[in-house]
């Protein structure tokens, strides 16, 4: 580790009713990776882009290179050195590799643009980097891991002196993450400052340096990643030991019927031979890390994605299942991962949204009977504590956990017996948390068997009656819950696949 | 997820090549289409047919190279057909009535095109206002405005004996009696190469395929999307305004309140030529045989006894069939 | 401003209806008063022939646009469903109920083809748009021999049809106009294919997650603009009698711009059939106000096109405080 290259300091940054930052420190030294840590929302993506001039900050100072200075847009911040390797790729899909590492600052030749020159350039680049990619390549036709790489090229042509890279394994296979910490530790070697955003314990104990994690806007500490433990993270990120006790043992009753069974269920690469069975009145928990596949198969599952092969069978009949319509059919209902875009609308009211899957049953005559569709609402406003002004109110105007409690609401009218929960708790704050949780054990206890997808270890441990582990398209391994630790799921999440 | 699907999906199918396929597949039809009428009727063999086809296609070409620009940004600029005769009108007008030199007239014509294509180009880049929608008032706009200046009455810019006629040889020459030499195709197709060139190899070219590829990452890798999404806009009013002169040394005679529909054989020229609808992808040459399918079908269905409206049914079913497989391409890539 | 719209009635009514009702108003007194012409009964009679058509379409392509596409085929197809069933009544001895039918069902043809495309086919809606254009003008030309057909007049024996328009002097085309808004607005506000149509507009994706079959409620849409087109081409013969193929085109702009002012968002998922209606009342009132100062029709179209430049303008602001 070399000298200060960057250092952040009472870093303070407000949104309208949110105070996002608050007198936030870091600090960065040459030939360093530097991890930040925290939970969703913990601010690390609002410091990265206040650093990198997409946001302003309120107050503090940015040194870097011991000069103060102040960047007022991520062109500014590039042109000093400073660039960031976002999580969701920005590539020009119809562009070449090169003319996308090169974008905004074309080589010139006369009037025209020097390709060539473009060209060469990349794949001196990437011998740099030792990656293999033809510079002439178009970028639609690279795999997301390639892509990445390019993304990480594309930051070095800039001269970077400080490269934050995003989350950016969440994407990336086994392989690819390998090729990445290699490329990583050849930054390190040229006295690069790195900045390393990830959930991914393991791979902050392999890559990086030191530690600095955040926790709700505030800075918590920083660390020396050799000499700490996971457990020393872990309790700094979330402020006390554990959420709360993981579940015991199994609440479904022994013997209790089959209501899903999936047998050999193909689709695409993300969902290879997945067979499993679900029990009334049981929290099946889906663990494994990004890009598992588990969103695929529940996808697959309720039809909204086509599947390749397979047999799905609903209380021992099998169903056949080509749209979600079908689906909903069948007594399945899906909470998506991704609320917003996929589980409600949002410029529409809660009433509107609640009956969205049942629309037909509030139909009189011709008319919509909006007394009955109101009065529906209103009795799962009550039941599930939805906090709303009345069931008028457009989606849009509610948090994020009672937005949830709407697209559970949804399902509840449908009287779906299966319900599957993609990250339930995404982007949920920790009271509504709990809530949440409490509504999904009563609705097992009332009998509903439930897929619950999750990515947060404590989730999975707290709620599941048995945990189901998939990695890279296939299931690796069922455990019961009395067996269950953070090790044996973990093992079977990153176990290599022969 | 959708993400990697995307990936995979143009995976299956390179799509320099699948450009490259669709242009050739345009060519082939050319050939055919131009043997099939050929086959059927004597008449059409004819050289002044050959001319014909060429004067009637000149306009809508040019309309078409600049319409390509937007397209590719993934808009759309349908001001350019009544824009086209708007630019004529007022140009003529100067010329007849203003005593302005034809090339004074002629400037106008193309700086007014160039005027509303940066107008356009504001509303969508700046204002952020839905272009078809932009476009689609810009054309009420420049219908009306057309006829006001000029007075509702027909123009007619110079002929014959006339001087200042000397503007129509830019497109036809007589180089003896009763022969006539297009050579507006050698300008049209010097155009064509310039603007391929502006596609391929300018940062114009560049940024515009960034803008429809992908808005935010050109923004965020520094490049002043804004500015480049006005020029796209400005390219379609210039060549709006280059069309203008070319119908205008045509037809000679511009009526006000026509126009409407010459934008949609220009850029259903350019989606058969392989233009994608949704952005990001598209060539000059490709909208150049496009519209070049367009033209043959119009003036060769009544050589075989069929109205020449028939052209425009044809070239409906064929704009729906070639967006089609392209959706159905896709669909095949996802599964 | 902020004080207005939180008072109960402003808020039932919506403020911008209110202010669109205001414009109409003041457009209408300052007509009066820049042109005495303009209050003549037939005047009013003159306007309201425009409002009859234009309405219809714009009512159509309210539904549309309400699912976040756009049908600017609507004029050229309205021209093409009066041209063929005008061609069929006069030189086929069509009975006129059967011609009205016809008209209805060439409307709905196009519309279920539009909507079959859009819908099923995620084919773009302006491509789907510019299609059908070119093939409506085209059929209608080809069908006709690109000859103008004249519907009846009133006193021919087949006139009687006309009274749908106007009976005497009484409007009677402005009830069944109205009445028909009525119908529109019930069918979007109040039944499941309004309610889909609305949030497949506002989020497609969780509509269908919800285990709706999207494609259908969408291409109803399409299916319910391509009938209030049809209806659209039987006002307009009954006011104008001549039809002539190849045009068309300036009443798609002047349909989306009714809709568009009256608050329907282009970005799908919101829209109001009362909106529209005062939107299209506001276009046609221009139209008669501009001939009655003795200007020409050029300069309602500029204006037309300005006004809705702005309205999306206003709809884009909107939506960008919001996020």
């Amino acid at each position: 580790m070399g000298d200060v290259i960057l250092t952040m300091k009472g870093i303070d940054k407000s949104f309208p009713g949110v105070h996002a930052l608050d007198h936030v420190d870091l600090e960065v030294r040459r030939g360093e990776v530097h991890a930040l840590m925290g939970e969703n929302g913990a601010g690390k993506s609002t410091l990265m882009k206040v650093l990198t001039g997409i946001y302003t900050k309120d107050s503090g100072t940015i040194t870097f290179e011991g000069k103060e200075v102040e960047f007022h847009n991520t062109r500014e911040a590039q042109d000093a050195g400073i660039v960031i390797v976002h999580q969701e790729l920005n590539m020009l899909g119809h562009l070449t590799v090169a003319q996308n590492i090169f974008i905004g600052r074309e080589f010139k030749k006369g009037i025209g643009i020097d390709d060539r020159k473009m060209n060469e350039e990349a794949a001196k680049l990437f011998k740099r980097l030792n990656i293999d990619i033809d510079p002439t390549e178009t970028m639609s036709n690279l795999t997301v891991g390639k892509q990445q790489m390019c993304e990480i090229a594309k930051a070095i042509s800039h001269e970077a002196k400080v490269i934050v890279f995003d989350e950016p394994s969440a994407a990336l296979t086994e392989s690819e993450i390998e090729e990445l910490f290699k490329i990583i530790r050849d930054l390190r070697e040229q006295q690069l400052g790195i900045i390393y955003i990830s959930h991914r314990m393991d791979e902050i104990k392999v890559i990086t340096d030191r530690v600095t994690v955040m926790r709700d806007g505030t800075y918590v500490g920083t660390l020396i990643t050799k000499d700490c433990t996971k457990n020393d993270i872990i309790n700094m990120m979330v402020g006390r030991v554990i959420y709360e006790d993981p579940k015991t043992h199994s609440m479904v009753p022994k013997g209790a019927p089959v209501v899903l069974k999936v047998e050999k269920l193909n689709a695409g690469k993300m969902v290879q031979n997945v067979s499993f069975e679900l029990h009334k009145g049981e929290i099946l928990g889906f663990s494994g890390l990004m890009g598992a596949g588990r969103t695929e198969t529940a996808r697959a599952i309720f039809g909204a994605d086509p599947k390749e092969s397979g047999k799905i069978y609903v209380n021992g009949k099998e169903v056949v299942i080509n749209t979600p319509e079908d689906a909903v059919k069948n007594g399945i209902g899906y909470l998506s991962e991704d609320r917003k875009r996929y589980g409600i609308v949002v410029q529409k009211s809660v009433a509107e949204n609640t009956t969205m899957a049942t629309l037909a049953k509030f139909v009189k005559g011709i008319f919509i009977d909006k007394k009955k569709e109101e009065k529906v609402a209103q009795d799962y406003v009550d039941s599930l504590a939805t906090k709303t002004p009345g069931v008028d109110q457009l989606v849009v105007n509610l948090s994020g956990g009672n937005q949830q409690k709407v697209v559970i609401a949804k399902w509840l009218t449908r009287d779906c017996d299966i319900l599957i929960f993609d990250e339930p708790t995404r982007g949920i704050d920790v009271g509504a948390k709990n809530e949440i949780y409490k509504l999904m054990n009563k609705l097992a206890s009332e009998g509903k068997a439930i897929i619950m997808i999750s990515s947060e270890m404590t989730e999975i441990l707290r709620m599941s009656d048995r945990i189901i582990i998939m990695c890279e398209g296939k299931i690796t391994g069922e455990i019961d819950i009395a067996e269950a630790t953070q090790e044996n799921i973990m093992n079977l999440a990153t176990r290599e696949i022969g | 997820m959708t993400n990697q699907k995307t990936v995979t999906a143009a995976k299956k199918q390179s799509s320099l090549e699948k450009l490259g396929g669709q242009r050739f597949i345009v060519l082939l039809v050319i050939i055919g289409l131009a043997i099939f009428f050929s086959v059927m009727s004597p008449n059409f063999r004819k050289y002044t047919t050959l001319v014909s086809i060429l004067d009637y296609s000149y306009y809508i070409v040019l309309m078409s190279i600049g319409v390509t620009f937007p397209l590719i940004t993934g808009g759309v600029d349908l001001s350019i057909g009544t824009g086209l005769i708007c630019y004529s009108l007022v140009g003529g007008y100067l010329i007849t009535f203003h005593n302005f030199p034809v090339w004074g007239g002629m400037l106008v014509t193309v700086l007014f095109g160039i005027a509303i294509g940066i107008l356009n180009g504001t509303l969508v880049a700046i204002m952020e206002i839905p272009p078809f929608l932009v476009t689609l008032c810009t054309c009420m706009i420049t219908r009306g405005l057309g006829s006001i200046i000029v007075g509702g009455f027909g123009i007619t810019w110079p002929t014959g004996t006339q001087p200042g006629a000397w503007f129509r040889n830019i497109f036809k020459i007589t180089v003896a009696p009763r022969k006539m030499l297009p050579i507006g195709i050698v300008w049209v197709l010097i155009l064509v190469l310039i603007m391929s060139y502006v596609l391929k190899h300018t940062k114009i070219g560049r940024y515009t395929i960034a803008i429809g590829s992908n808005k935010e990452a050109a923004r965020l890798s520094g490049v002043n999307v804004k500015a480049y999404h006005v020029t796209a806009y400005a390219i379609s009013g210039l060549f709006a305004g280059l069309a203008a002169i070319a119908y205008s040394a045509v037809f000679s005679t511009v009526q006000p309140g026509t126009g409407a529909g010459f934008e949609l054989e220009a850029i259903g020229g350019a989606i058969i030529g392989g233009v994608s609808a949704s952005g990001g992808q598209g060539t000059v040459t490709g909208s150049l045989l496009g519209v070049f399918v367009i033209c043959l079908l119009k003036t060769g269905l009544p050589f075989i006894g069929l109205q020449a409206n028939w052209q425009q049914i044809i070239t409906g079913l064929v704009l729906i069939g070639a967006v089609l497989i392209d959706v159905i391409k896709k669909r095949r890539g996802i599964e | 401003m902020e004080n207005l719209k939180k008072n109960p009635i402003v808020k039932k009514i919506g403020l911008n209806r209110i202010l669109l009702v205001c414009v109409l108003i003041i457009m209408y007194v300052a007509f009066a008063i820049m042109s005495p012409t303009f209050l003549s009964y037939s005047r009013i009679l003159s306007a309201l022939n425009y409002v009859y058509f234009l309405g219809f379409l714009s009512l159509g392509v309210t539904f549309v646009i309400a699912t976040g596409g756009i049908d600017f085929s609507i004029g050229p197809v309205m021209f093409c469903c009066a041209l063929i069933s005008g061609f069929c009544l006069t030189n086929y001895g069509v009975p006129m109920v059967l011609a009205m039918v016809i008209s209805l069902l060439v409307g709905l043809g196009f519309g279920m083809f539009n909507g079959y495309l859009v819908a099923f086919w995620s084919v773009p809606p302006f491509i789907v748009s510019m299609a059908s254009m070119n093939i409506a003008k085209g059929l209608a030309s080809v069908f006709t021999k690109a000859q103008s057909v004249s519907w009846p007049q009133s006193t021919s024996a087949e006139g009687w049809y006309r009274n749908i328009v106007k009976v005497g002097n009484i409007p009677v085309g402005l009830f069944i106009f109205l009445g028909v808004a009525v119908i529109c607005a019930i069918i979007l506000n109040k039944t499941k294919i309004g309610r889909f149509i609305l949030c497949l507009g506002s989020n497609k994706e969780a509509v269908r997650l919800s285990g709706v079959n999207v494609k259908i409620w969408e291409m109803a849409a399409y299916v319910i603009c391509g009938l209030l087109v049809g209806i659209a081409a039987i006002f307009f013969v009954s006011a104008y009698t001549t039809v002539q193929p190849g045009y068309g085109d300036q009443y798609n702009n002047e349909a989306i711009a009714g809709c568009v002012m009256g608050g329907t968002s282009m970005a799908g998922g919101l829209a109001s059939i009362s909106g529209t209606v005062i939107g299209v009342f506001i276009i046609a009132l221009l139209q008669e106000g501009i001939l009655a100062l003795g200007m020409n029709k050029n300069y309602q179209l500029i204006i037309t096109g300005i006004i809705v430049i702005a309205a999306v303008y206003f709809d884009v602001l909107g939506r960008r405080r919001k996020n």
